[in-house]
């Protein structure tokens, strides 16, 4: 594209126009199809420039070269009046096949160069791969950043007015949620462990009936397996079996005012809660939640909707009532708080709590 | 490994979430931080029954459907030009008031598609009529009652009302006021309409159903012309009775001479021949180019003659369809065939005519008169397609035969005779 080899075929017949690219290289393409983008004959009729090589048209910062020549052989297609619809609508479809980030800098070049019909083509194609896919697969396509926080995630139609309530709720959301999971995992783990067991049941059965103090053992370890067994079964049941201890641990957090997790504790959201709460507030922010809960079954989505709208109503009311009801062991509250305590895997805290 | 697409400007954006249905555009949402909310900006929201997938235990499409029409209208920011809804599982509910309050209320809305159920009507409230922006308004089963201080939409450019209750004059004083309006469609009202219709800008009409009474006073700029007439077969006896001299070809075209197009279905051609004959038009259909005609009854002289005086209008004629209606009788007694004499202009030359289609002909004498017209008269016809009804096919041959000698004034005219 040297204007060396353009001088050798009869330059003045076609009259040329002078682009630079953001890079500073300048090139000359041919005036009618430059003149096919609405940008470029603009500065041409209103500015007089691009007549010349010292007077080159700057192009805006988004063309680069390569995809100034991508545009440039799209008007140079278009701009030829006796094409048919079927033949223009041809070309189309095979232009329009690159690369997702050629695509995503074409349109971009295209809708600086004010060229609609190409915006508008590049555009189809751009819903045309997004539609129908997954979130993952569309971030991975166009390299998005996975930045939204869990809670975000789960309810991605949150209220805009950003409601703490609403903000804490979500965490607690997101929380059981990834503890459910876990816990779904742990029971595939714990199917090849059962084989296990069962074979240690044996042996047990063999000790206790050769009686011997190792049966004290036995038992416990049978209840450690129970409670890992059903978790699915009712994760609140569960909670109840190993939450004294729990409890008891929150207390001592809370009175140790190692209350880093245990963020419903905190005195200074407290209030801000009691403060800011009118009561019209529904947990169940479901929206289209049928597609965001893909590997929740049925069954543990209900728990967790009920676990979530029981702690909304618990927000309600006052908060130094609650902690006194909590520090006094009160069955129902007890089974939420211990989630926070230790994060993550709820079994984990069975373990290291079990003081017996 | 940096994002390619986040941060192309607004508009693309728009373009392209615009482009995608409802249910993928909201759920872009979850992509990123920065998606978060780039869908609740689109101003165009089209919702059918695809928005909502699978059913959730308990809950009808038509209750899903409408959660989430009005959630996405309340999680929406910034103006809304066209909403859409269109699915036959929505019926009249009481959410359908609130998004149009909704619309009415930021009245930016200038696309307006409601297409709902068909089982009911859905009663519009009259709220829509404060949408002042609207340009584009499509009603389907529901019923309307302008109020009666309504002044009209003054940006309406197209009204389409399927199967909509509203009375008569109340559709004449919408459509006289509204001056931009250049496409209208009207079909399948409940009662049969009688109205007429002011429409100084009006190019485009669409007319189905069965109406008694139609009167185009005031089409200057009508170029397309559309119409699918349905007919019982008593209203042509009741017709004859009422309108005595009211000839329905001169109320309905007289004031439309600058059609370019013309497409009569169903029982048009008997509508137009109802009341007396005009005798020969006095305005000319310069820009008529098309014209087709269907279920035209060649043993009804009167037909025949709206026939005749509509194309001996139309000099510059380039196409023309005709399909036979269906004959009682295969050799009907030749009646007035000095009609065709009688009445056209006499050296009557088609300088565009090229492309001449009949179908369902039975070669009875009118048709063959026609045939024979045209063949004499068109001076650059270049096809003439030929297709015989089914019944009385030992007819044919005779046929063929009579159409051998009819003379041709165009020198490349085919006749293409389709055997099915």
């Amino acid at each position: 594209m040297s204007e060396g080899a353009m001088a050798v075929v009869k330059p003045e017949m076609k009259s040329y126009i002078w682009l630079q690219t953001a890079d500073g290289s300048i090139q000359q393409v041919e005036e009618e199809v430059a003149m096919f983008c609405p940008m470029i004959c603009r500065e041409v009729v209103q500015t007089g420039m691009g007549s010349s090589k010292n007077y080159a048209i700057v192009l805006p910062q988004r063309v680069n070269p390569p995809i100034l020549g991508l545009i440039l052989d799209y008007c140079r297609f278009h701009q030829i009046p006796g094409r048919s619809n079927k033949e223009r609508k041809t070309f189309d479809e095979k232009f329009i096949r690159m690369d997702t980030k050629k695509l995503c800098e074409l349109t971009s070049a295209a809708d600086s160069l004010q060229l609609k019909p190409l915006v508008d083509l590049t555009s189809r194609a751009l819903a045309r791969i997004i539609e129908g896919k997954t979130p993952e697969e569309i971030r991975e396509t166009f390299h998005l950043p996975d930045d939204l926080t869990e809670e975000e995630k789960l309810e991605p139609l949150r209220n805009i007015t950003d409601d703490p309530r609403i903000r804490l709720l979500n965490r607690l959301y997101a929380r059981k949620r990834k503890e459910l999971k876990e816990r779904e995992k742990l029971k595939t783990v714990e199917a090849e462990e059962e084989r296990v067991d069962e074979r240690s049941a044996d042996d047990l059965l063999s000790y206790i009936n050769s009686g011997d103090g190792k049966g004290v053992r036995a038992n416990k370890s049978k209840k450690k397996n129970r409670r890992r067994k059903d978790p699915s079964k009712d994760a609140l049941s569960n909670k109840v079996n190993g939450d004294h201890d729990e409890v008891e641990a929150v207390s001592t957090a809370c009175s140790h005012g190692e209350a880093k997790d245990l963020e419903v504790a905190s005195p200074h959201k407290a209030s801000k809660l009691r403060d800011s709460f009118i009561g019209t507030f529904s947990p169940k922010l479901e929206f289209d939640d049928g597609d965001m809960d893909d590997d929740l079954d049925p069954a543990m989505r209900e728990e967790l909707d009920r676990e979530v709208e029981d702690f909304a109503r618990r927000l309600n009311s006052d908060w130094p009532e609650r902690m006194q009801e909590l520090l006094c062991l009160g069955p129902p509250e007890s089974k939420l708080l211990p989630v926070h305590i230790n994060g993550t895997s709820s079994s984990c805290a069975c373990i290291s709590l079990d003081r017996r | 490994m940096d994002d390619l697409i986040s941060d192309l400007p607004q508009s693309i954006l728009e373009s392209i979430l615009t482009r995608l249905p409802i249910r993928d555009a909201v759920k872009t949402s979850i992509l990123s931080r920065k998606w978060r909310y780039k869908w609740a900006s689109i101003t165009e929201l089209v919702f059918d029954g695809e928005c909502v997938s699978s059913l959730h235990e308990g809950s009808t499409i038509e209750g899903s459907l409408v959660k989430f029409i009005t959630r996405v209208l309340f999680l929406h920011q910034g103006p809304i030009h066209k909403f859409q809804v269109s699915t036959c599982y929505l019926h009249s509910c009481p959410d359908i008031d609130q998004w149009i309050l909704f619309l009415s209320r930021s009245s930016d809305v200038r696309e307006l598609i409601l297409k709902l159920g068909e089982a009911e009507w859905v009663r519009i409230p009259s709220c829509l009529f404060s949408c002042k922006k609207l340009t584009h308004l499509e009603l389907s089963s529901c019923e309307l009652d302008p109020p009666p201080r309504f002044k009209g939409f003054l940006c309406l450019r197209s009204l389409s009302l399927y199967r909509v209750l509203v009375a008569a004059d109340a559709i004449e004083n919408l459509i006289w006021n509204c001056p931009l309006l250049e496409n209208l469609a009207l079909s399948y009202f409940d009662d049969s309409l009688a109205i007429t219709i002011r429409a100084p800008n009006l190019k485009h009409l669409y007319l189905e159903g069965d109406f008694a009474d139609i009167f185009l006073e005031n089409t200057p700029l009508l170029c397309n012309l559309s119409v699918v007439m349905y007919m019982a077969d008593d209203m042509a006896e009741q017709f004859e009775l009422e309108q005595s001299s009211n000839c329905n070809f001169v109320k309905f075209l007289s004031h439309a001479p600058r059609l370019e197009s013309l497409a009569g279905r169903a029982y048009f051609a008997k509508y137009l021949s109802i009341g007396d004959d005009p005798g020969p038009l006095s305005i000319t259909f310069d820009h008529l180019k098309i014209i087709e005609l269907c279920e035209v009854s060649f043993e009804d002289m009167k037909e025949v003659l709206v026939l005749l005086r509509l194309i001996t209008s139309s000099p510059n004629l380039e196409e023309l369809r005709i399909s036979a209606g269906a004959n009682t009788s295969p050799a009907g007694a030749p009646d007035s065939l000095d009609i065709w004499e009688r009445e056209c202009p006499a050296d009557w030359t088609f300088k565009q005519l090229k492309v001449v289609k009949m179908t369902d002909v039975d070669g009875i004498p009118h048709e063959m008169e026609l045939l024979k017209f045209l063949l004499g008269s068109s001076l650059v016809l270049k096809t003439m397609t030929i297709s015989p009804s089914t019944y009385f096919k030992h007819n044919r041959m005779d046929m063929l035969i009579e159409l051998l000698r009819f003379r041709r004034a165009s020198s490349e005219a085919e006749i293409i005779f389709l055997q099915e």
